[in-house]
């Protein structure tokens, strides 16, 4: 599935947790649908409302959280559009001890 | 003035003397305390030209304005003196009831100079100072020592100790106190070369608040927001659950950094430790976010407190994927008075060498918990190989030879913690630069690399001033004291610490003042390793993470030009020359 079909195709990522955002989903790694970043979030706080709760609000990550694509750029916009068979990481955002 | 004694106390203890030594105020507000203050008063005591192991050297635990107030997290010291491990500046930090004690003694620092005539332990209560021989708590794991020192004097009396580790010199030997550690840099054998097994403290001296009432009422909200989503992860997981992301990024340092994963992550995750085993969780006196996340050895043997960094350590680095061995590595650690990043990368050096064939070492390779145990066991009995471990990677690869140096896992002889920094190339700056040499405590670059504003993989001179921001604020974090986990509740970091500075001091300080404090702090442990023989080559990297990439991924490779760029841009970000010298020092 091409760029090129993004605004009429429903495109399905892999979506990797983290920290929090396991321990509210209760899995490690699960699919969602959407165009971009917001709708994937929209989209997983619809089916785990703990992580809805806990890490999103509305279409976005609530701060303290951060999500990456495929181990590579991490990004925060809900606008961020995302590719069909992309791999979403969802974190927390801070590191150290 | 209000939240301060204003002096401290000088014990010289080749005689057994001790003097109150003034400090102003003005002195006080550009340093605050803690790591700030703790270099303010080494370059008084002229510290930096001095063998750290010498009688001459200074050793200053020192307190805050914040100790003592009903602030979260802010039972905090530090301990800073220059460093057996670098021979540069150290200050680490450390929590709990000696800093609410320690200041109570009356004294915003305690600076020990000189060497006891035989094994002993400092007192200092409100009869005054002393000396008494150590007897038999020399040679005593650092808990055992603790309690019986506190059974001889009293449960009111607050300790912190050396293991057998400081005592032997070890130059990565911590200062410990309540199962908590100032860790990094070997503070531990500074403390066991003056002869001195513990410290005990005990008072009654309380400051003054500048706006008692208003405190009150900031410190209630603070705490309100401790408990909330920023500081979860820390709550609920502890620092350990970053093992997974860092691995699943290709940045958990494997087999001494020669490699970015590791097939064996998940077995010793604290997702998997946590099973079947019994898990509590603790915390420091004073603070309400409770960090710390305890595993139970399977025998029965104790709890044991699991940070990401003791996990990366003495798990991925040496390359053992056994939870258990890893956790009783961490136990024998805290009993021993080691610090675990030294004691880690130090081992996976030797590891690699004796697999190498640059040691004659058959017993010691990757992977093998019981050559782990063994070599930690050896670091502080210094049989065998152990006398080189004990010196740090730095010094064994010198006497290794045969450019091992390329791939000893240090910056400035301080073993690299657990962020690869050829995938995290902003904080490879902050490694390269750090005053203390490579630390994840005092810049916290690794922050910009997990956020939009740069490429991880490859990070131009506009991430230097991003490097600094961090790093400012973790100078003012560790003079405040404040925790660093408390990072994530502010609004504005320099907004609120100037509030809560004005509510405990009275004194007017605002944000951009802050800002000029945390700069001076970091301008002055520069100034104290210029003094102690810094020069421009020793901000860089070892070879082995320069002009290679990581083997699971070809992007994640830092040049030994673009490193060099990024330290001249932090440099002249700083208002420094291009080679990092002070403008005034300059020539």
């Amino acid at each position: 599935m091409g760029r090129g079909n993004r605004r009429v195709m429903t495109m399905q990522v892999t979506v990797e947790l983290f920290g929090i955002p396991r321990a509210r989903a209760g899995v490690a790694v699960t699919t969602a649908v959407g165009r971009c970043l917001g709708d994937v979030l929209a989209d997983l706080a619809s089916r785990f409302p703990e992580l809805g709760e806990s890490c999103i609000e509305g279409r976005a990550l609530r701060p303290g959280y951060t999500a990456n694509v495929g181990g590579e750029r991490f990004v925060t916009s809900s606008d961020t559009l995302l590719n069909d068979g992309d791999t979403v990481l969802l974190l927390s955002l801070d590191a150290g001890g | 003035m209000h939240a301060y004694h204003g002096c401290y106390l000088r014990v010289d203890l080749t005689t057994g003397s001790s003097e109150r030594i003034p400090l102003e105020e003005s002195l006080l507000r550009s340093y605050l305390g803690g790591s700030g203050l703790g270099v303010a008063i080494l370059l008084r005591e002229r510290a930096a030209e001095v063998e750290p192991l010498s009688a001459e050297a200074s050793l200053a635990f020192v307190f805050s304005p914040l100790v003592g107030s009903p602030l979260t997290t802010s039972a905090k010291f530090a301990v800073v003196s220059k460093s057996p491990l670098t021979q540069r500046i150290n200050d680490s930090l450390s929590s709990s009831g000696f800093a609410l004690s320690g200041k109570k003694t009356g004294h915003d620092a305690i600076v020990l100079t000189g060497r006891a005539t035989e094994p002993s332990v400092l007192i200092i209560d409100e009869s005054g100072v002393r000396l008494e021989p150590a007897g038999a708590l020399w040679g005593l794991p650092n808990r055992e020592a603790q309690s019986r020192l506190r059974e001889r004097l009293g449960a009111d009396y607050q300790v912190a100790s050396i293991g057998p580790a400081g005592e032997r010199l070890v130059r990565y030997a911590t200062i410990s106190h309540d199962g908590r550690h100032a860790g990094r840099g070997g503070s531990g054998a500074v403390l066991g070369s003056k002869n001195i097994k513990a410290i005990a403290v005990r008072g009654s001296h309380r400051c003054s608040w500048g706006d008692p009432a208003a405190l009150i009422d900031f410190a209630r909200k603070l705490s309100e927001k401790s408990f909330g989503p920023a500081t979860a992860k820390y709550r609920e997981l502890g620092t350990a659950s970053n093992l997974l992301v860092f691995n699943r990024l290709n940045v958990l340092p494997t087999r001494n950094f020669q490699q970015g994963s590791f097939a064996g992550a998940n077995a010793v995750s604290p997702e998997q430790l946590g099973v079947s085993r019994e898990k509590t969780r603790a915390s420091c006196a004073a603070c309400t976010i409770g960090c710390e996340h305890l595993y139970g050895l399977r025998d029965g043997q104790g709890n044991v407190r699991l940070e990401y960094e003791n996990l990366f350590a003495l798990g991925p680095l040496c390359g053992i994927d056994d939870g258990e061995i890893v956790l009783r590595a961490c136990q024998k650690c805290d009993e021993l008075g080691l610090d675990t990043i030294s004691a880690g990368g130090t081992i996976a050096f030797a590891m690699e060498c004796a697999e190498r064939g640059f040691l004659d070492e058959p017993w010691l390779r990757f992977g093998d918990g019981a050559a782990l145990l063994r070599a930690l066991d050896m670091i502080v009995s210094g049989d065998g190989i152990g006398r080189m471990l004990a010196e740090g990677s730095r010094r064994m690869a010198h006497e290794i030879g045969r450019e091992t140096i390329n791939f000893a896992p240090q910056v400035k002889g301080l073993e690299i913690p657990g962020y690869d920094p050829r995938g995290l190339q902003t904080m490879a700056l902050g490694f390269a630069v750090g005053s203390r040499g490579a630390d994840h405590n005092r810049s916290g670059a690794y922050e910009v690399d997990f956020s939009q504003a740069v490429d991880r993989f490859n990070v131009g001179p506009e991430a230097a001033v991003l490097a600094i921001e961090t790093e400012d604020k973790a100078a003012l974090l560790d003079s405040l004291i404040l925790c660093k986990f408390l990072r994530g509740v502010f609004t504005d970091f320099f907004v609120d610490s100037a509030e809560m500075l004005q509510l405990v001091t009275g004194w007017n300080v605002t944000a951009s003042e802050l800002r000029a404090t945390a700069q001076r702090i970091v301008t002055d442990k520069k100034r104290f390793n210029i003094l102690a023989g810094w020069t421009p080559a020793e901000d860089t990297l070892p070879e082995r993470m320069l002009n290679t990439p990581l083997p699971e991924d070809a992007r994640a490779m830092l040049s030994s030009a673009r490193l060099s760029g990024l330290v001249q841009a932090y440099n002249v970000a700083r208002g420094w020359t291009a080679e990092g010298w002070l403008p005034e020092l300059d020539d």
